[in-house]
């Protein structure tokens, strides 16, 4: 009997089973790659410990949101007591390049450019030359270069909101702006600023998106309601639809989660004011 | 082989779909900029006025503060020129910087035969044309404590005009309980700490107070007559009022917000249970039927159709809600020791005390939670600060009141609803679960 048996003379098949185990290691390693991101994105964990959810996480903005408070203010790096600004009234005009004597000047557009045989054209005795038109002065574009003072100019630091029928917000990745309009002369936002400043900072703090955040953009979306003399916002009604429904919920909900916007001002003699909000949603 | 693609691809297949189901509602209202707003000092052209002009100034300016809407300008940027009426404003100077107001709020205060009067006014810094947003006048007798009374009614008329129609909190009351005088009764105070004072003198230990939403009477557990019940006091007549007697341990009393029924939590069949009944004790109605204690119940003041509550039939006490004829049950906390619920006067949220991580040795006190009821998100709005419970909301949503040890024994503070300007408003005594009122 040999005592040399012959182990290594058999081979086995392995191509089958190492392919096969290549494949089962890939996927174990891409589920170590991709499992945590998977369970960090199951819902419902906000102090539900019991379905998987850690607790301890942050919370989302719009929670807070509901509280009607305004923001804390956000830290403003730029001082307004030091700064060096020449204001927004005040801009400085930019050197004037200097000509080019060689350069021939472009007639303008408007200039009509008589043919060059009237020039030469020879005085015949007892007939008067045609009069000639006085020359047209070519428009320039140079600005004088200081600019004029101007008495409705804003000096820096003291515009604040715009006292007119607009009004707007803006926040983040998603704009909103009001117009109103009522039935009488059409000055309410002028006259109350104050009110629909307010009307803004209300709707702005019960904006909720519900738009799936893969969208990036959509069209504005224009709502219109009305606001009653007791401050009741009713009517709601979609005046042009963005294209994403989504979005045209958020932005009707916002309108039916208020209550009240406050009685509209006893000076005002309507009885209503008609309100249209738009929205820009952008990521 | 085909076993391990086959393996393979539906590992894969679980995984992809999870990933591209990413969905989050995304929160983006997170509202406007507060209001700059300046409250010059009111005039007082005589001496006798100077005094109630302090307190006057001081409680204006103080309640615009703690309303929590407006981004108030230090009194150190005013222009020099007092103002005491319209004639005197120069608009530019306030709405340019250093003061840049958006709003200015002034007037005058004078005593003629011993009556106060105010004149106030809030103008629109910002617009030249039509800038009184405001013209109020008040005329009481002169004490202090009307001088504090037409600030509060100015400071509420401001807030409610630029807060978008809700009422400002400034006339509202704060019940709770005190033990400064040796036994445990039920005192008062204004919103901001102001004029506290003794409700009842039983002699005995009152607890957990309840005003009415109408302020007339006040619900409390009391040992007054053997063991707790819920006692009634009346706030007009200045004493105890007929109430039924449930028998067992009767606690917790909670009103509906349209005052016509009483939740409350009482042992009368053994083991603690919530029951419903009408505001004079009548047609007594059970709620709860598990075993395990279930107390401190609470109405969704919104809607009057749901009750949240805490109960320990799962061990350690959690919150749960319920419809209000007890049906449709769901528990809110999952963890912890959760007790004390109040339900927001929208209805959005619920505010409770919470030790998240209860055990011997493990991290953390009890603190002030606000949860959303809908989706079940919560945030924490009191940290390191002792301990903290009964949590309590202010009729205006904006503001939370809540007892804390964080400076030694037990006070009363309060704080803005996202947990900001928190302020102490007892010290004097052992003062706890304290009570908003409705209005």
């Amino acid at each position: 009997m040999p005592l040399d048996a012959e182990i290594y003379g058999h081979k086995e098949a392995i191509t089958p089973s190492l392919a096969a185990s290549t494949a089962l290691h890939t996927a174990l390693v891409l589920c170590v790659l991709f499992l945590p991101g998977m369970l960090s994105h199951s819902g419902e964990n906000w102090g539900n410990n019991g379905s998987g959810g850690e607790p301890g996480g942050a919370m989302s903005a719009h929670l807070v949101s509901g509280i009607p408070l305004p923001p804390n203010p956000q830290a403003k790096p730029e001082n307004v007591l030091a700064n060096e600004s020449k204001g927004l009234s005040q801009s400085v005009p930019a050197p004037r390049a200097k000509e080019d004597d060689k350069a021939i000047a472009i007639p303008d557009r408007q200039t009509k450019v008589k043919p060059a045989k009237e020039k030469a054209a020879t005085t015949v005795p007892g007939r008067e030359l045609p009069k000639q038109k006085p020359a047209i002065a070519t428009p320039t574009h140079e600005q004088p270069h200081e600019m004029a003072k101007v008495n409705n100019t804003v000096p820096f630091g003291a515009g604040g909101p715009v006292a007119g029928p607009y009004t707007s917000f803006q926040s983040g990745s998603t704009a909103g702006g009001l117009k109103f309009g009522e039935g009488g002369n059409g000055t309410f936002g002028s006259r109350f600023g104050w009110y629909t400043d307010a009307v803004a900072r209300k709707v702005h703090q019960a904006w909720q998106s519900e738009v799936n955040p893969s969208i990036s953009s959509a069209k504005r979306v224009y709502i219109l309601f009305d606001i009653s003399r007791s401050g009741t916002p009713s009517n709601v009604r979609i005046e042009q639809s963005s294209g994403i429904p989504a979005l045209d919920i958020s932005a009707v909900r916002t309108l039916q989660r208020i209550d009240t916007f406050g009685p509209l001002p006893r000076e005002y003699n309507g009885s209503y004011v008609s309100v249209e909000f738009w929205f820009d949603y952008r990521r | 082989m085909k076993r391990f693609v086959a393996l393979a691809a539906v590992l894969f297949a679980l995984v992809l779909p999870a990933l591209s189901q990413d969905w989050i509602r995304t929160g983006t209202g997170v509202g406007g900029e507060k209001i700059r707003l300046a409250v010059a000092d009111f005039k007082a052209p005589s001496a006798e006025a100077a005094a109630l002009d302090k307190t006057f100034n001081a409680v204006l300016f103080n309640d615009l503060y703690q309303a929590g809407i407006f981004d108030m300008v230090s009194k150190s940027f005013y222009p020099l020129a007092a103002i005491g009426a319209p004639a005197d404003v120069h608009l530019d100077a306030w709405g340019a910087p250093p003061p840049n107001a958006a709003m200015l709020a002034f007037g005058n205060l004078a005593v003629s035969v011993g009556t106060l009067q105010v004149q106030g006014w809030l103008f629109d810094v910002k617009n030249q044309q039509n800038p009184q947003v405001l013209a109020k006048q008040y005329r009481e007798s002169a004490t202090d404590e009307n001088a504090r009374l037409i600030a509060h009614r100015f400071a509420d008329e401001i807030i409610f005009r630029l807060g978008g129609g809700l009422s400002g909190i400034a006339e509202t009351k704060i019940y709770f309980v005190s033990a400064r005088t040796g036994h445990k009764e039920v005192w008062a105070m204004d919103y901001d700490g102001a004029g506290q004072h003794a409700i009842t003198r039983l002699g005995s230990i009152s607890l957990e107070p309840r005003v009415s939403p109408d302020n007339s009477r006040v619900a409390f557990a009391s040992f007054f007559k053997g063991g707790p019940n819920i006692a009634m006091w009346s706030l007009e007549l200045g004493r105890l009022v007929q109430f039924p007697s449930f028998g067992g341990t009767t606690l917790s009393p909670a009103w509906s917000s349209d005052g016509t029924r009483i939740a409350f939590s009482s042992s009368r069949s053994g083991d603690p249970e919530i029951y419903v009944c009408d505001q004079n004790g009548n047609n007594l109605k059970r709620l709860t039927a598990y075993h395990g204690p279930d107390v401190s119940p609470v109405w969704n003041p919104k809607t009057n159709a749901q009750i949240a509550w805490v109960s320990g039939r799962t061990g350690l006490p959690q919150i749960y809600i319920m419809d209000s004829d007890g049906t449709n049950v769901q528990r809110i906390t999952e963890q912890g020791y959760a007790v004390s619920p109040s339900w927001s006067p929208n209805g959005q949220f619920l505010t409770f005390a919470w030790v998240r991580h209860y055990g011997p040795g493990a991290p953390g006190a009890s603190d002030i939670y606000l949860m959303d009821v809908a989706s079940r998100q919560w945030v924490q709005l009191t940290h390191d600060g002792g301990r903290n419970d009964f949590p309590s909301w202010s009729p205006d949503g904006r503001h939370i009141v809540y007892q804390s040890t964080r400076g030694g024994g037990e006070q009363i503070w309060s704080m803005l609803a996202d947990g900001s300007q928190q302020t102490q408003l007892t010290f004097g005594g052992s003062n706890s679960q304290p009570n908003w009122s409705w209005k």
